[in-house]
């Protein structure tokens, strides 16, 4: 066993193996009725780590992030954001408003260990489609319900997005400077925390099943993610005041802010502790705060006034160093400084790429890209991403004669009758402009049924 | 309109039919009874301990709490001061010396101190751990280790442990270890995260023109549920193989890691996006507006919720404009800007409510349009906290919850999230003194 630590860590925790390890969550298969990003995540993360991930899209439609993409930008005729989203998934497209499509989709549903919706609430139920009707023919199902406020209450059917979310949870008031602009919490956080959550509540679900053999509903609710994050309920208790917004200072911490360094970079610094900010004071030479007792004492040290001489102390010296100096202080004296990262640099970072958080990916279909890995690293049962997104209806076939066990003849029926479909000819929907479909033996699977 | 009917606005076809109505109605009452009432319902890992060791780290806490919500035993080990982040509070507010983050998520736990300095101490965390399922280790990388209680001491006579590690950069990589002497903070998750630098607006003056951080626990939170989230994968993995693992979350790398849209956008554009205010990257209109008498929060991207919108204004002259028509995007933050100002002025005649009921009404009435084209503007008041409070809505669920404590009193905190039919998570207690479940825990393990 190797000595140092951090060998040994490495040893155990290096993402290049991942494809040799197993699969946590194999033979769970989730049907995935959802779009966007909110519920496309929570079974993002299922697949990640090995479940099988059955996507239905609506025929010639598809979710509608595949044509919605950000500066009309495509990457082989599909939306790059798209595909970071929905990557380890079969692609079916069904028409849920047909009998024959909900009935194709309730037989799938029997099938599955999971479901993931985020429509409209009660949509599905009125579809047919919900959990009072799927847990009937799979009373083991486990059926996550994501919409903005829950299944149930007064606002059940008020409209929801991620920014929505964040206005009637109160998050948005809480970024940007004191008496300025409040700002969103970006890219789409009030859709990606809660889909984090919602994958929490599954797994949660996962664990209980294995347990008790019992299924259940989750009623995940958008806004309700973004409360659980915010300190406003008990400050207000406490206090009979609210908590507003603070610029860049964390109230929590001082001294807290973002600074810009001597070569005009930014800097983040948040003191957590009184050894930190010993530490602090020592390399800026101003160990004569310390002696003073309304900064010694951590209570009175973060109080107004105080907090605000001791920022304005960390601000000064901050603008006499630069970037490199700061971060190298901050690992020799251990106190929390980062620089404020960008995209560009997020995507070529070395670090990243070693966790495998960022990973470079070659696709049968799309070939090599750059893209969002595995956010947490597992010893025994690594997440990995296997393959990208595929036009709408890729997997008819594969699924629906390997799964259900229908006849190519009767496929060819339900194609006629419109039941199920495919893409139709748009940049985001429709297959690479180089890539043969007729040769594709996924795509024009004649298999039979492996009847599991 | 009667009152009656403007509260059940619908906004979808398939549910204004009389059959739909009563189903949803009979579904409504199903819930509320099977969400609402969450005593003797099971629990998901009642059947796990955890022992959670974290030190000035909030990623560690919460998700120990949140672990803690799911019925696990979770033990909290604090050294004889206990841990530095009792006192991270806003503006030093504290009950009886602790912070309200941790009092916060104090969720279900038990306390108890350990010098891990002294022999007796470490002998006695190392008994401890013998007993547990989960260890979260939210301290510096490689200090349990050097102790002799790390993971790869344990998992020798333990092969069932599960070792979750939080920590900025992680417990492995050539950079974990050059960098394993930075401590945690949410401040700086954000910023290694490249979170910052999307948000501000870089005409204001300086220094309102630099970066501005998310004003909630943003990396912190995400970090803690990742944590929580594998976890419960490694546990699953462990009911059906007997396996328990290590498991790694870097709280400088789980939004950027999760969210990802930061990395898809360095893949097709090779270059950083830089601070455009409140517009958002993808979606216009997509941000926070003022009305006559406050902020409101507009989405209505899509070109037919645009012309929605632009209806709603009286606005159809802008319809006119090719400009506006069909390339709304930020790569022209001017040729936005003037838009907005069109909308600014439009928006600043009305108030939040006024606002609100238009848009309301016209996604009602578009849902019952055969061809699906009218689209759906949607307007909301930018809610304060103290607005939220007022809500019906979440005193119906009970997203806020009342706690009672000796020295508090009573007082609010989040609900656990999500709710679930049959194994909810839910809070038991929120207790948070120094060492207080020492006799109970030292006399229940064995220890010394």
């Amino acid at each position: 066993m190797p000595d140092n630590y951090f060998d040994f860590t490495k040893s155990i925790l290096d993402p290049s193996t991942a494809g040799q390890k197993s699969e946590a969550l194999k033979g769970i298969r989730v049907l995935d009725l959802s779009r966007v990003i909110y519920g496309p995540v929570v079974a993002k993360w299922l697949g990640l780590f090995g479940a099988e991930i059955i996507k239905v899209e609506e025929p010639e439609e598809g979710d509608n992030w595949r044509t919605g993409t950000y500066w009309a930008k495509y990457w082989k005729d599909s939306c790059p954001y798209f595909q970071s989203l929905n990557p380890n998934k079969y692609f079916i497209a069904i028409d849920v408003k047909l009998p024959r499509g909900r009935e194709l989709i309730l037989e799938l549903a029997k099938k599955s260990d999971v479901v993931v919706e985020n429509f409209r609430a009660g949509l599905v139920e009125a579809w047919g489609i919900g959990y009072t009707q799927v847990s009937k023919i799979n009373p083991k199902v486990i059926y996550i319900s994501c919409c903005g406020y829950g299944q149930y209450g007064p606002l059940k059917f008020f409209p929801s997005w991620d920014l929505i979310a964040q206005s009637m949870s109160g998050v948005a008031r809480l970024t940007g400077f004191p008496g300025r602009d409040t700002y969103k919490l970006q890219d789409y956080y009030g859709d990606f925390f809660p889909g984090i959550c919602g994958a929490m509540g599954v797994m949660a679900a996962l664990n209980y099943r294995e347990r008790t053999g019992k299924g259940q509903l989750i009623d995940m609710a958008q806004a309700e993610a973004l409360m659980r994050t915010m300190l406003n309920w008990i400050y207000i208790s406490v206090t009979g005041k609210d908590l507003e917004r603070t610029g860049n200072v964390d109230p929590s911490m001082i001294p807290s802010g973002i600074f810009k360094t001597k070569d005009s970079n930014f800097v983040g610094i948040a003191i957590a502790n009184d050894k930190q900010f010993a530490s602090m004071l020592k390399v800026m030479n101003r160990g004569d705060l310390v002696e003073q007792e309304e900064f010694a004492d951590t209570f009175k040290r973060l109080q107004e006034g105080t907090a605000e001489i001791i920022n304005k102390a960390v601000e000064e010296w901050v603008a006499c160093h630069t970037l490199g100096e700061i971060l190298s202080l901050a690992q020799q004296n251990g106190f929390p400084a980062a620089e404020v990262k960008n995209d560009w640099q997020l995507t070529n970072d070395k670090w990243r790429r070693e966790r495998g958080s960022v990973v470079e990916f070659e696709d049968d279909m799309y070939g090599k890209g750059i893209w969002p890995g595995v956010p947490v690293a597992m010893e025994k049962t690594p997440g990995r991403i296997k393959w990208l997104t595929r036009p709408i209806g890729y997997h008819n076939r594969y699924i629906l004669k390997k799964l259900l066990g229908i006849s190519e003849d009767e496929i060819k029926q339900l194609e006629k009758e419109r039941v199920i479909g495919y893409w139709a000819n748009r940049v985001g929907q429709r297959p690479p402009y180089y890539y043969d479909m007729q040769t594709d033996p996924v795509f024009n699977y004649s298999g039979g049924t492996n009847n599991d | 309109m009667t009152e009656k009917s403007e509260k059940q606005l619908v906004f979808s076809k398939h549910l204004t039919s009389k059959a739909t109505q009563n189903h949803l109605a009979e579904f409504d009452k199903l819930l509320v009874g099977m969400m609402g009432n969450v005593e003797n319902k099971g629990w998901v890992i009642d059947d796990i301990k955890v022992i959670e060791l974290s030190d000035s780290s909030f990623a560690g806490i919460i998700a120990a709490a949140i672990l803690a919500e799911f019925g696990a035993e979770v033990i909290k080990v604090e050294p004889p001061e206990g841990d530095p982040a009792r006192k991270i509070t806003p503006y030093g507010i504290n009950i009886n010396g602790v912070g309200l983050p941790f009092i916060m998520e104090s969720k279900n736990k038990y306390h108890i101190t350990m010098d891990l300095k002294t022999d007796a101490g470490r002998d006695n965390l190392s008994k401890l751990i013998g007993q547990a399922d989960v260890v979260i280790d939210a301290t510096k990388p490689g200090y349990l280790d050097s102790l002799g209680i790390g993971y790869r001491q344990l998992n020798r006579s333990r092969k069932d442990l599960i070792y979750l590690a939080i920590s900025p950069f992680g417990h492995f990589t050539g950079k974990a270890e050059s960098m394993f002497n930075i401590p945690d903070s949410d401040l700086t998750a954000q910023c290694e995260s490249g979170y910052p630098y999307l948000t501000g607006d870089p005409k204001a003056p300086e220094p309102y023109n630099y970066p501005i951080k998310a004003g909630i626990w943003a990396a912190w939170y995400m970090s803690a549920v990742l944590a929580v989230a594998g976890t419960l994968t490694a546990l699953f993995h462990r009911r059906r193989t007997g396996e328990g693992q290590m498991i790694d979350v870097a709280t400088n790398d789980a939004i950027s890691g999760w969210q990802g849209f930061q990395i898809v956008w360095g893949f097709t554009n090779e270059m950083p996006r830089v601070r455009v205010g409140n517009f958002d990257w993808c979606l216009f209109p997509y941000g926070y507006y003022e009305a006559k008498d406050g902020y409101i929060t507009v989405a209505a991207s899509s070109d037919a919720d645009f012309r929605g919108l632009i209806k709603i204004l009286k606005r159809w002259d802008l319809e006119n404009d090719w400009r506006f028509l069909l390339d709304r995007i930020t790569d022209d933050v001017d040729k936005l800007r003037d838009l907005e100002k069109e909308f600014k002025k439009e928006f600043a005649k009305y108030t939040r409510q006024e606002l609100v009921k238009k848009t309301l009404q016209y996604g009602a009435d578009g849902a019952r349009d055969k061809l699906r084209s009218k689209g759906f503007p949607i307007v909301v008041e930018t809610r304060t906290p103290a607005e939220v409070l007022k809500e019906k809505h979440w005193k119906v669920r009970k997203s806020i919850a009342e706690v009672e404590h000796p020295q508090l009193g009573r007082f609010m905190v989040p609900n656990s999230i999500p709710k679930m039919s049959e194994s909810p998570p839910r809070i038991k207690w929120i207790r948070f003194g120094l060492g207080e479940d020492n006799e109970l825990i030292y006399k229940k393990y064995g220890l010394k």
